[in-house]
């Protein structure tokens, strides 16, 4: 993670080589403020201390408090357990989602993603499935087309029709 | 003056005016609830429909409308860590682990009267001060509020989830991630890649929706279980806790409301700042900071008390001056030209019962939106234990369709999915997201102002404007802070020890 923040840090400087004087005023010294902040964390933890210098900081952490009330780790477990193939299906669902709205347009792949969702998951029969997708659908439809004047997006059939 | 407040309020007791402000707010409490979609857009939309109705009546819609959205933002907020708008940030703090203790239903009560109080609050004071906020908003320029947006970096330390120094980062990457586009100022495209859609830079509820909304339902995915498992945690609190939290902590909501009514007066500051600063400020000033982000009422309570006054405060520079206090009352300042109102020192004088009513329809509105909220509250509390399977589907693609109903541009589809995975990481590495957030609200506001000082006085703006002086101080006495305080509680435990 670290490595990836040096790099990410240091191609914003190399950028900032191409803008004026004015447009690199902050973004610069910034660039070099996180090269000098992720450093200080790598070099910190291969020491290996846990957490760099102290304040007195309020852990605002949402998932402090998961359900069960028995703290993080419990849900930490839960995630290790459930191993890279968990993640790769979330990264995956996110990924599929996009493509189809891209090449179907958003409103078809919002009907295809619930259905299949739903029915794959087994959270109801495949009726029940496509019903619930289809009225959810349509609510959206209603909400963002009709009543907030949104101009759905056709996807790679809209390009063909025109 | 007393004539200008009875004819206000008379000319808001009409049949239509009530009928508009009731629409309004139902409306508002809707779009507030999806994703992406805030006050701003609630009012946008509404703007052809406000032409040819009586001037009173056409506010009571719009005000109602963007009032109903600061609580919409809270409910998502509140009960699945998904902020409607930046606004509904802070919220996330405390409302959601209140939510995964049971406590829906009481943060939801205090939230809801926490913005009432905060609404009715700044509603008064607007009425009040619209007399004395003149000379204090003249006295302040770039230089000043180029170190209110300082002040509010010092904030990070507060969210930065036990490593300030992962904090500092998270905060850095939103400050860099803000500068992507156009510069406004020396007109250069900056990390664009020669993308046209990046000149227009990453819009802001786009890259909430990723970094919580789909981030949170990536998570969901992967555990399979509901937010809250009613098996292992069951809902027992009420509305009423919350509302008696809410009065309980007067103080603390009075603080609040003033401090939002102030930010509101300020043009370009908003409410999502507000938010922050609200929590920050609550948190600093507790005797209890440790219960803060996990689960204090007080974290919920602030903000939206906050975020309740900034209305009232953000009518001032756009009633007197004709400068809007945020986009939403840039928007009713359009809206003001469509009915033949010209806001300046004549709102003051000649118009001072449109005023009133404005005054009027924001008490109103407020107590519209906290009994409809206190009504619906029972059945809100219950959504945190839908199934996940039926929550991924459902929020993921509701978080899309918002993601490109925000500027019209399915690039805003990826580039939700994109900030989705990064939030995720994130989290996963324990990068606060907060400080990602709020290094993005901050970022064009310190530059912008940054600019606007050197140009206007120099290299050494600070010694020509004694104000930003002392505020740069407090800036750096507020940044101190906690480190001299962590310092001597450390130094008590080890004499306690000894």
């Amino acid at each position: 993670m670290s490595v990836a923040m040096l790099a990410l840090f240091g191609g914003v400087l190399w950028l900032c080589q191409d803008f004026g004087p004015r447009a690199r005023m902050i973004p610069q010294p910034l660039a070099v403020f996180g090269i000098v902040l992720t450093l200080i964390q790598m070099v910190w933890h291969n020491l290996g201390h846990e957490e760099p210098p102290t304040m007195e900081m309020i852990s605002v952490d949402a998932n402090a408090i998961p359900a069960g009330g028995e703290g993080r780790p419990r849900e930490e477990r839960t995630q290790e357990q459930l191993g890279r193939w968990g993640e790769a299906g979330a990264f995956a669902i996110v990924a599929l989602l996009v493509t189809m709205v891209f090449t179907a347009g958003i409103f078809p792949a919002v009907f295809v993603f619930t259905a299949g969702y739903l029915i794959l998951s087994r959270y109801c029969s495949l009726l029940q499935g496509l019903a619930w997708s289809a009225l959810m659908t349509l609510a959206i439809y209603l909400l963002f087309v009709l009543g907030l004047e949104m101009q759905p997006y056709h996807g790679l059939p809209g390009a063909w029709f025109q | 003056m007393i004539d200008a407040i009875t004819a206000g309020l008379f000319a808001l007791l009409t049949p239509q005016a009530l009928l508009f402000l009731l629409i309004g707010v139902v409306y508002g409490l809707v779009i507030g609830i999806l994703p992406g979609l805030g006050g701003v857009v609630a009012m946008a939309l509404l703007l052809p429909f406000t032409y040819g109705f009586d001037p009173v009546a056409t506010l009571a819609l719009l005000l109602g409308a963007h009032i109903a959205t600061i609580w919409g933002d809270s409910v998502t907020s509140i009960l699945f860590s998904v902020p409607g708008s930046a606004k509904g940030l802070a919220l996330c703090f405390d409302g959601y682990p209140m939510t995964k203790q049971g406590q829906a239903k009481r943060a939801l009560s205090a939230s809801a009267t926490g913005a009432l109080m905060g609404g009715i609050i700044g509603a008064i004071f607007l009425a009040l001060c619209i007399p004395l906020i003149r000379p204090v908003i003249l006295a302040l320029g770039p230089s000043e509020y180029l170190m209110m947006a300082l002040w509010g970096l010092t904030v990070i330390a507060t969210f930065s989830d036990g490593s300030l120094m992962k904090g500092l980062t998270a905060s850095v990457l939103g400050v860099l991630t803000a500068f992507i586009g156009m510069d406004v100022v020396t007109a250069t495209p900056r990390f664009t890649f020669g993308s046209e859609f990046l000149m227009d830079g990453i819009s802001f509820p786009v890259a909430m929706i990723g970094l919580f909304a789909v981030s949170e339902m990536m998570k969901m995915s992967i555990r399979g279980t509901p937010i809250i498992d009613r098996s292992l945690v069951r809902e027992d609190s009420t509305v009423w806790q919350g509302i008696r939290d809410a009065f309980s902590h007067w103080w603390l909501v009075i603080r609040s409301s003033l401090l939002g009514l102030w930010i509101g007066v300020l043009p370009g500051v908003g409410a999502s700042v507000a938010g922050l600063a609200a929590y920050a400020q609550a948190a600093q000033t507790s005797k209890t900071p440790e219960r803060f982000g996990k689960g204090a009422v007080e974290g919920v309570i602030a903000p939206d008390a906050t975020m309740g006054a900034n209305e009232g405060g953000g009518l001032m520079p756009t009633l007197a001056f004709g400068i809007p206090g945020g986009e939403s009352m840039a928007i009713l300042l359009v809206a003001f030209i469509g009915l033949g109102i010209v806001p300046g020192p004549e709102m003051l004088t000649k118009n001072l019962d449109i005023v009133f009513s404005m005054v009027w329809i924001i008490v109103l509105a407020n107590i519209v939106v906290t009994v409809i909220g206190l009504g619906i509250t029972p059945w809100l509390a219950r959504l945190p234990s839908l199934q996940a399977n039926l929550m991924v589907p459902i929020v993921l693609s509701v978080c899309f369709v918002g993601a490109y109903a925000t500027r019209g541009r399915i690039e805003d589809v990826l580039v939700a999915a994109v900030f989705g995975v990064v939030g995720y990481v994130m989290d996963k590495y324990r990068y606060s997201r907060a400080n990602f957030v709020i290094g993005m609200v901050l970022a064009v506001m310190i530059e912008r102002n940054l600019h606007i000082s050197l140009n206007l006085y120099g290299k050494d703006f600070l010694l020509d404007r004694p104000i930003a002086l002392a505020m740069l101080l407090f800036v750096l006495f507020t940044a101190v802070l906690p480190f001299w305080r962590a310092r001597r509680k450390k130094r008590g435990v080890r004499g306690g020890a000894a």
